[in-house]
């Protein structure tokens, strides 16, 4: 549909304004909400002012202004306004057997910055949330060490702690999409990716602790959950960068994140980021448990399949515009993105407005940090023309995030894990998103 | 950690300052911190200075020394070589008769898997194919996988409630249900690491990045030879940001009941909350001919026995032509009054 002018567009308007003062206040905004909707029209009613006669829009006095709000302590935990109640986790009921052993996925298309709130980190769970009462959970570290210790969490929390910020991707982020676009929103198509600031104390600190001998090579990380949930580590990784936190964005963990201890090897898989941490083994070969062998293993198109694929290699998406979050009017807009590497800092990301054939580079916006979400972005006008938007993410080690032809030509279309294409959005002369595919 | 009120005043929060000093002087002059520096590499850069004091003291003296009977009863995990398999034993004929009680609502009879519940047989040959079939047979590796994960966390209601034996048996079955072993054949702890699996060499290590992309700026492609494919549409919930939207509920074939908590009666809410945990997982999906939650024409049938009945079946267990009920759903460790609470919930939500 054509665009209206905004003039012509507020004349309307005002027309169905006048035209419905008859109406009580809410059978009139619903008058006015579909007489626009009917006109294609883009604005919203807040944006047209004193079309309502009670209104709270200027010059009107709003209603909050003239009365008193909540008290301190009327809600000792506070939620977001129930303005946001879209702003929720959500999940595709299809994905998986039972909501007990599934995943959900965080609204990017609502956040802003590179921090995602507590309630809206992702989940994944294999046996669901326990509760666990973290006077009675206790970390076991024995096997190939000096000394086998067991802490308390009060104990853990005596140890020097460090704070870091770090993306947390399940290895299946994007999986619904390799042999073709299946979801229709950013939520459905990237959401598998949360990014905190995590506190606890380094792995390597409680090994040392526990002393690993010569020949201790690898870490089993055991949660407490009803999965028992395990995954063999690497002893370089854990003496490297992996953390036990019992903190996130400077509160206890959640249930959902793991309370009152989980494993975080940033930058990998999230599955090895053992939730619930009960214990920690040192041995001298890995354990081949069920989720790293029959599950978060990658099937190649020759029917082997890859082992220990842990890295979450660099990756980007376009989160302003996006399904969820269509254009309304032409103009200025600032196009915004995230991007992240699991080998480390983001060193770059490029844009194209065309599907891939032209390149601009895209501006990295606030904190650039190695394994966390990076904010990028490149402001332009639209005028209404379709548009192919893509990002392209490089990371320190030279790494171009690939084009989907060049994952499907190694990958072919079963391996589930790891896609982590140069992702389209059609942008359309409406001003609606789609999820499509450029190969 | 407790402060010492003392630390708050000016003169202690200067010594706290002095002793932090110190102690990152004496970390900057510790081999052992150079040699993680090095191997962290460029990573070490962005970690705050704080935690090179972890590194001061080659131990803090925090934590207790566990002894081996406390790390016996958490020490449940197996490896391909068998390091780790307690003593004991089990026959593929006892593995089938619990296999048919605990597992094969949601795993099929035959392995074949129920709903979108794992299927366990089958599937040789397919890994190439258009649509593999990753089951026990066709994919895993090891024999000790399949033990270590039904003894850790099967049956998915019940998780670390089959015995030893019970563990055994039950792999035996799995993997006779895959024809790798006979329908006479006994598993114990010293012949489940000589089991070779299909494809034991099927697997290799990470070898990314297997892509070469490169930063091309203009002219790329060609966009006369490109191919757009379009999403598919109706699958995804859309009812939050599309004005014609749905909830996604395609493939799932009972719409999840509805049920109104402040229409419940007391006991039937308490039972809501033991439903969520303890019975849902069959109920929702139908598992095992469950009668679901909401339908009202499947629990006309089971009510129409009277409640004395119905709560003897859930109690006790059943089996028939309808399907299959575990005692308790599996969960032992619920009262009967829990279990009545559970089926009062059921029966309200599926007037």
């Amino acid at each position: 549909m054509a665009w209206f002018t905004r003039s012509t567009e507020r004349q309307l308007l005002g027309l169905l304004a006048k035209e419905s003062e008859q109406l009580g206040v809410s059978e009139r905004r619903r008058f006015l909400k579909n007489a626009l909707t009917m006109l294609g029209a883009s604005a919203t009613l807040s944006a047209v002012p004193g079309t309502l006669a009670n209104s709270n829009l200027p010059p009107a006095v709003p209603t909050w202004t003239r009365s008193l709000g909540r008290g301190v302590v009327s809600d000792p935990y506070g939620k977001p306004s129930s303005f946001e109640s879209d702003v929720v986790r959500r999940t595709v009921p299809w994905l998986t057997a039972d909501s007990i052993s599934s995943i959900s996925m965080t609204p990017l298309q609502d956040l802003k910055g590179i921090i995602t709130p507590n309630g809206l980190v992702f989940e994944r769970y294999h046996a669901g949330v326990p509760d666990i009462n973290p006077d009675e959970h206790r970390l076991i570290l024995h096997g190939l060490v000096e000394r086998p210790l067991i802490f308390t969490m009060d104990d853990l929390q005596r140890f020097p702690s460090v704070s870091e910020i770090k993306f947390l991707e399940c290895p299946a982020n994007g999986g619904m999409e390799w042999k073709g676009p299946q979801m229709e929103g950013l939520q459905f198509t990237h959401g598998m990716i949360s990014c905190c600031e995590w506190s606890g104390v380094r792995l390597s600190t409680l090994l040392a602790e526990a002393g690993v001998k010569p020949e201790g090579k690898w870490v089993l990380a055991e949660g407490a959950d009803g999965a028992a949930m395990a995954r063999s580590i690497p002893m370089e990784k854990a003496l490297n960068d992996a953390l036990v936190v019992y903190a996130q964005n400077g509160e206890a963990l959640r249930p959902e994140q793991g309370y009152p201890l989980r494993l975080l090897n940033p930058g990998w898989e999230g599955n090895t980021s053992i939730k619930w941490l009960r214990r920690l083994e040192v041995g001298d070969e890995p354990w081949y448990m069920r989720e790293e062998t029959s599950k978060y293993t990658d099937l190649m198109p020759d029917g082997r399949a890859r082992k220990f694929s842990f890295v979450q290699e660099c990756n980007s998406v376009i989160t302003s515009p996006c399904p969820e979050k269509p254009m309304k009017v032409p103009g200025f807009y600032e196009l915004e993105g995230l991007a992240w590497s699991g080998h480390g800092k983001i060193t770059g990301v490029d844009v194209s407005f065309d599907g891939g054939v032209n390149w601009q580079t895209a501006r990295l916006k606030g904190l650039v940090l190695s394994k966390a979400l990076t904010r990028f972005s490149l402001p332009f006008t639209w005028e209404g023309q379709p548009m192919l938007l893509q990002s392209r993410a490089v990371d320190e080690t030279g790494y171009v995030q690939p084009t989907l032809s060049q994952l499907r030509e190694q990958r072919g279309g079963n391996s589930i894990y790891h896609k982590n294409a140069i992702h389209t959005w059609r942008l359309n002369s409406d001003g609606s998103v789609n999820n499509v595919q450029v190969t | 950690m407790s402060r010492s009120p003392d630390t708050l005043r000016p003169r202690g929060g200067i010594l706290f300052v002095l002793i932090a000093l110190s102690i990152l002087i004496i970390a900057c002059k510790d081999s052992k911190q150079d040699q993680i520096a090095t191997t962290t590499g460029a990573e070490h850069l962005d970690t705050p200075s704080a935690d090179t004091a972890t590194h001061t003291m080659d131990r803090y003296g925090i934590g207790t020394v566990a002894d081996a009977a406390t790390i016996a009863g958490w020490d449940i995990d197996v490896r391909p070589d068998g390091l780790g398999l307690p003593a004991g034993e089990g026959s593929v004929e006892d593995g089938e008769e619990i296999y048919d009680e605990k597992c094969a609502s949601c795993h099929g009879t035959f392995g074949e898997g129920e709903k979108r519940w794992p299927k366990l047989s089958g599937g040789m040959g397919t890994l190439t194919l258009e649509r593999p079939d990753k089951t026990v047979g066709s994919y895993w590796p090891y024999a000790s996988t399949l033990w270590d994960y039904i003894y850790r966390a099967m049956p998915f209601t019940a998780p670390q409630s089959l015995t030893v034996d019970e563990a055994y048996a039950v792999t035996a079955y799995v993997l006779n249900l895959n024809d790798l072993v006979e329908d006479d054949f006994v598993l114990d702890q010293d012949n489940l690491a000589t089991i070779e699996m299909p494809n034991k060499d099927g697997f290799y290590v990470d070898d990314r990045p297997d892509t070469q992309n490169r930063r091309c700026m203009q002219n790329c492609v060609d966009p006369e030879t490109r191919v757009i494919a379009e999403v598919i549409s109706g699958i995804t919930p859309t009812d939050h940001f599309k004005a014609d939207g749905n909830l996604g509920l395609a493939f799932t074939e009972t719409p999840p009941a509805q049920s109104e908590s402040n229409a419940l009666s007391e006991i039937a809410q308490r039972g809501q909350s033991i439903y969520a945990t303890a019975c849902q997982v069959c109920h929702d999906s139908g598992v095992g001919g469950a009668p679901l939650l909401g339908s009202a024409e499947q629990w006309a049938s089971r009510i129409s026995q009277g409640r004395e009945k119905l709560y003897q079946n859930a109690l006790q267990g059943y089996q028939g032509e309808s399907g299959f009920m575990p005692a308790k759903g599996g969960r032992s460790d619920l009262s009967d009054e829990d279990v009545k609470a559970a089926i009062e919930f059921m029966l309200e939500s599926s007037q």
